[in-house]
């Protein structure tokens, strides 16, 4: 049997009784509800070995190769696997830990991801820091064998949820932009921590602001050297695509499968205008896999950078096209919330935000795949 | 590598990229070939069909081609678009190869695939399904051709027919592109027997795919708009700095590199696509492909300003090129239309 024929089975077997109710749930914009049972969906993953599966087998994984993940992902999709609580500890912490930890640090945080009993979250946007990060004001300095962390974090995704916080934060007195930082993580469950959910216009809590108050870490809880945060910080966003890309189309597909099922049924799909949306957001998906096959199974070029913008833009014209399916009754809460195709039109518009705006991405590809001349900085 | 080529691959757009940067400079050749006014480089095209061989590349190989396939063909086929190479590989290697390999015999098969490898003959297609009896319009490359590939429709089949060009009276129609051999026919009555009567269904698709390499030369011309673009923006200083540091140009150089790339990745996914889903991929790389084109061409003119809409400046010749691939076998509107009847039923997957 084949590791994917494996998953299905076992997918087939666990995702039923309670954890039903969250099958298709938990993307982005719908992370807030069912937390409870999506912690103990993650578990349920881990100790069947479905968690870091690419990692080396002597960290609890099975050495799997980038295609095989790949697959894993997209069946875990077409299954309706919810989203995973444990996904930015599996995507970006592991990573990071396994290039610029320690040993030491391997076999202290690597065990509760793998097990899906740590949750993990990214402490990088600041009020004063958004797109342009390298202005984190957040500071870090060391007292005795412990580090002490004030100032704040915003747009924190489930941090009310995580156990732990990845933090950049600036070490040197008085340095700016990309020196003097360190990447620290940080228990959240301390006092001086105060975590306020902050309600998005899609009427959920994904988000938070994140206090910090005389907050501690252990010295050795630093990753990289100090002055190294930069760096580190980088390299995780690096990390972030790859294995999931396939499986975040997968979703998409069933969103838009969604969306052709219900202009069939309410007689939108005899609209020609409306027919032809749905084959050109059709085509756009067929586009993005050939984009991500590029990434995966060549030598990736610089066109790797157009895929954020084009699925953010993607997602955002799909939950438009949804709307307009629905007509009047897209303004109907049918049983008192939101259901999930008014929540991709809604939460869609963070798509173009986070992880770096259309207008960053453009910059990006701009600069780094056109070479075309840098933004000048202002003098502050 | 660059998936999904092979190293094969690799070679031959290589050496076709090197050949046609040698002979086929863009600045000064375009202009000559418009105003010689056959819209045919046949000097050039016998020594690129026969002295380099890249008429045989997606030819079998049981027939004296190379045997490299859709990839094959996308490779030359964008090289060509990038330089606007007027040649008739599209009419010849694509559109009459793939006929006759589909729907001919045997003893028709082999010695014509064999003379279109060695780049012995030109043969135009004559789509007659939908003109009146005696003339066709929109025969691409008639007025160069030794033979003309003709599809006629007859009670419930298609008949085809390859006849000497010489049977009919060509006229060359003088065209907004001009670096096209655009072509109507007339006849009064066919002097030969159907080489092959195939079924309406079959020949549809069939002809839609090998239409379809017409993508390849969208991405290889949004490919040259994007480069000159950027080779522009650089150069050119206004307010003391070059324009290309402007936010407004670098962003719309950055959507002309999404529309390009994803463009790349509509006809990679239609040329390496599995039979089962190849049709599919045809539709959506046509108007992916065609649409992006026209869009990454519009915005390269507009940055240029001025110099990008006189005639000496070679970039009109590309916008017309993407308004012509855009509207030959339908629009992207239309394309979208038909690929919908993919989305239910029986031709969802």
């Amino acid at each position: 049997m084949s590791l994917r024929e494996e998953f299905r089975d076992w997918l087939t077997a666990n995702l039923v009784g309670d954890f039903e109710q969250i099958r298709w749930r938990g993307s982005p914009g719908d992370e807030d509800g069912h937390a409870e049972l999506r912690r103990q969906w993650e578990q349920k993953m881990g100790e069947a070995g479905w968690i870091g599966i690419g990692w080396p087998k002597e960290y609890g994984g099975r050495d799997c190769s980038l295609m095989d993940q790949v697959e894993l992902n997209e069946e875990y999709a077409a299954h309706g696997g919810p989203g995973r609580a444990g996904h930015i500890g599996e995507t970006l912490v592991a990573p990071t830990i396994f290039v610029y930890g320690s040993e030491d640090q391997k076999h202290k945080f690597l065990p509760g991801i793998r097990n899906g009993t740590t949750l993990w979250c990214q402490g990088y946007s600041e009020p004063n820091a958004g797109s342009d990060l390298s202005n984190v004001r957040t500071k870090a300095r060391r007292d005795g064998d412990q580090w002490v962390i004030d100032g704040q974090k915003i747009w924190t995704s489930l941090a009310h949820e995580s156990d732990w916080i990845f933090v950049l934060a600036r070490e040197k007195e008085g340095s700016k932009g990309l020196d003097g930082l360190v990447f620290l993580l940080v228990p959240l469950d301390q006092d001086g921590i105060d975590i306020r959910p902050i309600r998005q216009m899609s009427g959920g809590k994904e988000f938070n602001e994140v206090f910090f108050d005389n907050v501690r870490t252990d010295a050795d809880n630093i990753i990289g050297e100090v002055g190294d945060g930069w760096k580190v910080a980088m390299a995780l966003l690096g990390f972030e695509r790859g294995a999931s890309t396939l499986g975040q189309q997968m979703q998409f597909r069933g969103e838009l499968s969604e969306m052709i099922a219900m202009a069939e049924e309410n007689g939108t799909f005899d609209d020609p205008s409306i027919r032809a949306r749905l084959a050109k957001a059709h085509a756009g998906l067929q586009v993005m896999r050939m984009n991500a096959l590029r990434m995966l199974r060549g030598t990736a070029g610089p066109e790797v950078m157009i895929s954020k913008i084009f699925w953010a833009s993607w997602h955002r014209d799909l939950g438009e096209l949804a709307m307009d399916i629905m007509g009047d009754d897209g303004e109907i809460l049918a049983d008192g919330a939101l259901s999930r195709l008014q929540k991709i039109f809604l939460f869609s518009r963070a798509d173009t935000i986070y992880g770096g705006t259309n207008q960053i991405q453009r910059n990006i590809i701009a600069e780094r795949a056109l070479g075309m001349p840098k933004e000048p900085r202002g003098k502050a | 590598m660059a998936y999904p080529f092979s190293d094969e691959h690799q070679l031959i757009r290589e050496s076709a990229r090197g050949w046609l940067n040698t002979w086929y400079n863009s600045a000064a050749t375009l202009p000559k070939i418009h105003d010689g006014g056959l819209g045919v480089d046949l000097e050039a095209w016998v020594d690129f069909a026969s002295g380099q061989g890249f008429a045989a590349v997606s030819i079998s190989e049981a027939y004296g081609g190379a045997g490299l396939g859709q990839l094959g063909r996308a490779v030359i086929m964008e090289e060509i678009g990038y330089h606007l190479f007027a040649s008739p590989f599209f009419s010849t290697c694509c559109l009459a190869a793939d006929l006759i390999e589909a729907f001919a015999d045997e003893a028709t098969k082999a010695p014509e695939l064999e003379a279109i490898a060695q780049g012995a003959q030109i043969i135009a297609f004559a789509d007659g399904r939908s003109q009146p009896a005696g003339r066709i319009d929109g025969v691409l490359d008639a007025g160069v051709a030794d033979k003309v590939l003709l599809a006629l429709p007859e009670k419930d089949v298609i008949a085809l027919y390859l006849l000497p060009a010489n049977q009919f009276d060509i006229s060359q129609n003088k065209t907004m592109d001009g670096l096209r051999n655009h072509c109507s026919i007339t006849y009064d009555a066919l002097n030969g027997t159907a080489f092959a009567q195939c079924a309406k269904a079959d020949f549809d698709a069939v002809l839609r795919l090998a239409q379809a390499a017409l993508v390849h030369e969208s991405v290889g011309g949004a490919q040259h708009c994007l480069d000159i673009t950027l080779d522009y923006t650089a150069q050119r200083v206004q307010f003391d700095r070059p324009i290309a540091s402007f936010q407004a140009v670098k962003h719309r150089c950055a959507d002309m590199y999404i529309a390009l790339e994803s463009a790349r990745s509509a006809a990679l996914n239609f040329a390496a696509a599995e039979t089962h889903e190849v049709q599919e991929a045809a539709l959506i790389a046509r108007a992916w492909c065609h649409e992006s084109f026209f869009k990454v061409a519009s915005d390269a003119i507009q940055l240029h300003g001025g110099i990008g809409f006189t005639w000496d400046y070679p970039l009109h010749y590309f916008f017309k090129r993407a308004r012509h691939n855009r509207a030959l076998y339908g629009t992207p509107q239309q394309d979208y239309l038909q690929l919908a009847q993919y989305l239910t039923g029986a031709g969802s997957r």
